[in-house]
């Protein structure tokens, strides 16, 4: 049987900083395991940037304003000892960035170049041009080429095994044989990124954000923490839900409905286009909601018009959204509205980390890092470039957790990694050869239909509770599927089935969340409760899977060690 | 109804077929959404990747009428314009090993770019605690090969790996090495480019395929000149293409044009081109091809093109 010291799941940024610091121990063995090539991350889709307070623009920038702009960003959901630990560490990870190679842009001293950033009080958003992810993704990969990780490319993390209470290892299949295997590890890091696919494509998520790492926790024990907040971007492209820069609406861009009306007259007379990101997300949606918009259902749509802009400024300021929405909406903005409907963009919930230093969860030996954790770091809303920085900080420190915990563990008993490889090799035959039941593509479409109508970004009792049906019905008519590919060789057909089935799970738990938490708080906005209720949510929810599938909710207190809750006003 | 017909490259481990796929015609759509919807709706057993859906994974590069294309970036419009037709064939990017139907195989490669380091070896002047300095006339030097995002486009559409027997570079590796080598963190360049020049730098034949086609515009081709002046700069200077770029230099220096009878022998020695080459002259002195006793004259305007030289020694400076 495969073993390994240390197993690391997934390789975006967070999956690659946590390998590269748990091979620093050349006495261990390392892998890392990732369901795509590693460089197709979607760590790689970060454009804007990643925030440390290094001081290089504004010498006044502190970690002390850093920690006190992402708490009231969080508004006040976050764990404060969780931020300032963030907060203190993050310069010393960029100086470590640079020696890695990243290629920052720089300023005229020769530092790292920071800009300006929503949420925070001074510029401290170190990027590199427009694809601040994508060399940090590739410069990170570089580093473990070097140190000669042990990559499994395009292998797909199946199900995590616990045997009595401990953790053994994982069931994995590698997509390019078929193969399923199981791999004994003293520890492991789940790094599986987010799952905003539960909206299939209202996301600005790549095609394979589905929560795999997620759920594979949820399934053994460890519970969903605050998934109910989901971030919203109010300007995702119609048909894809690729993300179209804040800079429209900032260079003056008007938004239309259907009757050629400026629509965000009737919700923010004095903003217009430039009211806050949540607002605006909000005022398309009622629009299309009440019959204003362009197309129908998931196709509904609202128009970005900058005609009125001219040539000139368009080609000066947004010569690359131009090119991005010929590219990937076949429109000429100098020529034509583009259209435009939100798009869900990032989950701040996730597997709940118990230790913000260790990235330690309740099962000794698991681990988890990045957006498919919860820290928690964001709260209740993430702000813009806390996310990279996220994911290369906490991976790291994941990674040297690992470590310490590989070393405190020996490896377990084989028994149930192999019946549990022996459960997958079955349910996947079965699968493969099964030839008529449900179609999976629909089950996933009406999971999205029925998460962006009822559980999108205004929510209201009554539509809940339809969607926590239809939910509960997609997750029956998923045990009756069948996916039409009886291949054992690079089937997809297969690995989107098992996505599927975590997505569902987790919308599950999304959904019974929002359900519960009767407030309006961040990212979680509800019509019929539509203030902070500190009295009574000033939590985290905890979702539990307990036998049966049952769904159990629980909250924990919120860590506040130095600012207390105030009103979130900008 | 117009409608588009598909015939895609199918291979399932052993067995290779060609399958045709035929559905309506739909304006402002990209490659990917078609694959997409023939997965969804026509045939879950076809096979291909994707990821990010806006050119930055680099998972989508597929093979249209004998084209490398990125798939999501790529509109059906612009296709059906290029090849006139709205029948298109599919193939797997070339190159490479093909996995299933469209999936390529991106292990071997990896071993290959790990021949450059592709990674920075820092100068003394950074430090872990404290990274670096650089201006941004420097970064400005490494902002368009960090562009790549490995999608493989340039290796499909390499004229010398079509022929090559492996050992030659993928263009992406090429510009791998040149991103450090030119990185003012990098302390070893050399370590870089060494291998670059082990492995048949010279073989590029300049046919500007992975230029013309590389989605992110990154100017390959001048980075294999790049890497090439080095190597000579390096004392690289005693290979065959090395001494092919000297004997161009030194003719057209001299009479403004190439002496096409000495080149081979400047190139490859006297021994080599009696061995591989005069059989072949031979041949076209008899078809009239060629004058062996043909020795160019200085052409008019020589002082220009001395100028010219000149002027580029400066510049170059
Ligand atoms: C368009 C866009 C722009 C953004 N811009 C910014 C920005 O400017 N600044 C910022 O801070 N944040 C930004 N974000 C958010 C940020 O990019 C992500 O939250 C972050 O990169 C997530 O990194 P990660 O390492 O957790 O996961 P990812 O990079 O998503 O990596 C997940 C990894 O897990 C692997 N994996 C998943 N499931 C399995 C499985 N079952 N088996 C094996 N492997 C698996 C995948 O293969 C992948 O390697 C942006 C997000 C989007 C969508
Ligand atoms: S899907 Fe990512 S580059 Fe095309």
């Amino acid at each position: 049987m495969l073993a390994y010291d240390v197993v690391v799941v997934g390789a975006g940024g967070a999956g690659m900083m946590a390998a590269l610091s748990a091979s620093e121990d050349e006495s261990l063995k390392v892998a890392c395991i990732s369901k795509i090539f590693p460089t197709r991350s979607h760590t790689g889709a970060a454009q804007g940037g990643i925030n440390a307070a290094m001081g290089y623009r504004d010498s006044t920038d502190s970690p002390e304003k850093h920690f006190k702009d992402t708490v009231k960003g969080s508004d006040f959901l976050a764990d404060q000892d969780a931020v300032e630990f963030f907060t203190t560490k993050m310069p010393e990870v960029i100086s470590e960035l640079d020696y890695y190679g990243v290629p920052f842009s720089r300023d005229g001293n020769g530092n790292i170049a920071q800009r300006p950033f929503g949420g925070a009080s001074s510029p401290r958003t170190c990027y590199s041009a427009d694809k601040t992810g994508h060399v940090i993704l590739h410069s990170i990969y570089e580093q473990c080429l070097k140190k000669e990780v042990d990559f499994f490319d395009e292998w797909f993390l199946l199900s995590l095994v616990v045997e009595d209470s401990s953790f053994t290892g994982l069931v994995v299949m590698n997509i390019k044989t078929g193969e399923i295997v199981p791999i004994k590890a003293k520890s492991v890091v789940i790094a599986t990124g987010g799952f905003g696919r539960i909206y299939w494509n209202r996301t600005t998520n790549a095609l394979n954000m589905t929560g795999d790492g997620t759920a594979a926790c949820f399934n053994i024990g460890i519970p969903l923490k605050d998934p109910e907040f989901v971030q919203f971007h109010p300007t995702g492209l119609a048909s894809t839900g690729v993300l179209l820069s804040e800079a429209c609406r900032g260079e003056g861009g008007y938004l239309l409905n259907k009757d050629g009306e400026r629509f965000m007259a009737r919700y923010a007379p004095e903003k217009m286009e430039l009211g806050p990101r949540d607002l605006v997300s909000r005022s398309i949606e009622t629009e299309i909601k009440e019959g204003r918009g362009f197309g129908e259902g998931m196709d509904s749509y609202v128009l970005m018009d900058l005609r009125h802009l001219g040539k000139k400024k368009i080609m000066e300021r947004l010569p690359q959204v131009r090119e991005l929405a010929m590219e990937f909406e076949g429109v000429d903005m100098l020529e034509e509205p583009v259209p435009i409907r939100p798009s869900c963009h990032y989950m701040m919930g996730g597997i709940h980390v118990i230790n913000p230093e260790t990235l330690s969860t309740q099962i000794e030996g698991i681990h988890a890092a990045g957006e498919c954790a919860c820290v928690s770091l964001h709260g209740a809303n993430r702000l813009g470039g806390n996310s990279v920085a996220d994911v290369v900080l906490f991976g790291k420190y994941a990674g040297i957790g690992a470590r310490e915990t590989a070393h405190r563990r020996s490896y377990g008993s084989e028994t149930k990694l192999n019946q549990e490889a022996q459960v997958w090799n079955k349910k996947f035959e079965t699968i493969r050869n099964k030839k008529t039941g449900k179609n999976i593509v629909d089950i996933r479409n009406k999971m999205a239909q029925t998460m962006w109508d009822n559980v999108g970004i205004f929510r209201k009792e009554e539509e809940m509770a339809t969607a926590l049906k239809e939910i509960n019905q997609l997750i029956k008519d998923y045990k009756d599927t069948y996916i039409g590919d009886p291949a054992v060789r690079y089937n997809m057909a297969f690995v989107n089935y098992v996505e599927i089935g975590n997505l569902l799970d987790l919308a599950k738990g999304v959904v019974m969340a929002a359900l519960n938490r009767k407030e309006s708080r961040g990212s979680h906005s509800r019509g019929d409760y539509q203030t902070r209720d500190d009295a009574n949510f000033l939590a985290h929810t905890l979702v539990h899977k307990r036998e049966n599938d049952d769904y159990e909710l629980e909250y924990i207190q919120v860590k506040i060690t130095k600012y207390q809750p105030e009103e979130r006003k900008y | 109804m117009e409608k588009f017909i598909f015939r895609i490259h199918r291979y399932d481990g052993t067995t290779k077929w060609v399958q045709e796929y035929q559905f309506p015609y739909e304006e402002n759509k990209t490659v990917l959404w078609a694959l997409t919807k023939i997965k969804d709706e026509i045939d879950p057993t076809l096979n291909f990747t994707s990821a990010c859906r806006h050119a930055i994974c680099g998972s989508c590069g597929v093979r249209i009428n004998g084209t490398s294309y990125l798939g999501c970036k790529t509109p059906l419009d612009e296709i059906i314009e290029t090849f006139d037709s709205k029948m298109l064939t599919f193939e797997p990017l070339k190159n490479y090993d093909v996995i299933r139907d469209l999936v390529i195989d991106w292990k071997p490669k990896m071993k290959k770019l790990k021949l450059v380091k592709p990674w920075l070896i820092p100068t003394e002047e950074g430090s872990v605690e404290k990274g670096f300095k650089q201006t941004e006339q420097e970064f400005s030097k490494i902002a368009s090969p960090t562009d790549c995002i490995l999608c493989g486009v340039c290796t499909s559409e390499c004229g010398q790996l079509n022929v090559n027997d492996g050992v030659y570079l993928d263009p992406f590796i090429l510009n791998k090495a040149y991103r450090f080598a030119l990185d003012s963190r990098d302390g070893s360049s050399n370590e870089h480019i060494q291998p670059v020049l082990d492995n048949e730098l010279w073989k590029c034949i300049h046919c500007m395929q992975c230029v013309t086609n590389c989605p992110k515009g990154i100017p390959l081709t001048d980075q294999i000149a790049y890497l090439r002046k080095t190597t000579m700069k390096m004392g690289a200077k005693d290979n065959q293409g090395a001494r092919h770029a000297y004997a161009f230099y030194d003719d057209v220096k001299k009479v403004g044009r190439l002496n096409e009878m000495m080149l081979p022998i400047k190139t490859d020695g006297m021994v080599k081109t009696i061995g591989k080459r005069v059989p072949m002259a031979a041949r076209m002195v008899y078809k009239g091809k060629i004058n062996p006793l043909h020795m160019p004259k200085k052409v008019n305007g020589i002082e220009g093109i001395r100028k010219i030289y000149k002027y580029a020694q400066e510049v170059s400076k």
